[in-house]
């Protein structure tokens, strides 16, 4: 999980571009700070089912782990 | 544990109930990309009738994952049913939810699991619609899908 984790912040555009993670029953919904720095295939690769993105608000479809998920990225950006 | 679970290779019928009482809807007209698109698995949604109540478990087994908003029942292995209660309803952030259960529960097809009011949901502007999701399964999975209305705790789908 911790390797899904960093390979969403990498696909995320890494921990700098980065400005909030919350999860929800889905996904992760983000807010990033340059959108054209996220890598949706990569996101994909990392086990995302979709990425749905508007202007800066970029949800990533990861299913019901989202929860573990994002406690694990805010682990990693801390 | 169930009589699914004691035999993971060929697995009973799992039947999943509508967690509330409602009109049903094809997962296409939820105003939701991820659930629309079946992202996440298929199912089905239900409309619910607006008034207060308790959405009950789908299905019988464990509570994996659970919020205010939504919940994961895990039937066995493998097989986890999402019921979503309204849309973008995490944004609530639990205000109009009460938990019947806690996450790690083992809980009966039926059984209450949230309390809420569709139709506050709906004064907030939000959609109420409850999509029932058999994640990571298939559509040519899902068999005998309800039409029409449904009562809470009766059939919406069998997943084979």
């Amino acid at each position: 999980m911790a390797d899904k984790a960093a390979a969403i912040i990498a696909g995320l555009g890494g921990a700098d571009n980065i400005i909030d993670i919350e999860p929800c029953a889905t996904r992760l919904r983000t807010e990033v700070r340059d959108p054209s720095k996220v890598d949706t295939a990569a996101l994909k690769t990392a086990g995302a089912y979709g990425v749905l993105a508007a202007g800066t608000v970029v949800q990533v479809v990861v299913g019901p782990e989202a929860d573990n998920l994002a406690s694990d990225i805010e682990d990693l950006l801390e | 544990m169930t009589a699914e679970a004691a035999d993971p290779a060929g697995r009973a019928v799992l039947d999943v109930l509508a967690p509330v009482t409602g009109r049903v809807l094809p997962l296409a007209e939820v105003p939701d990309p991820v659930f629309s698109a079946a992202m996440v698995g298929p199912g089905l949604a239900v409309a619910p009738a607006l008034a207060p109540g308790a959405a009950v478990a789908p299905v019988t087994g464990r509570i994996v994952t659970l919020h205010p908003h939504a919940f994961v029942i895990e039937a066995d292995p493998g097989r986890g049913v999402l019921v979503h209660l309204g849309l973008d309803t995490v944004q609530l952030k639990g205000a109009g939810f009460t938990l019947l259960a806690a996450a790690g529960d083992v809980v009966t097809a039926g059984q209450p699991v949230v309390e809420w009011d569709p139709a506050g949901v709906i004064a907030g502007g939000r959609s109420a619609a409850c999509p029932v999701i058999a994640l990571d399964s298939a559509e040519s999975a899902l068999a005998d899908l309800a039409v029409g209305t449904v009562t809470a705790g009766t059939l919406l789908f069998r997943w084979t």
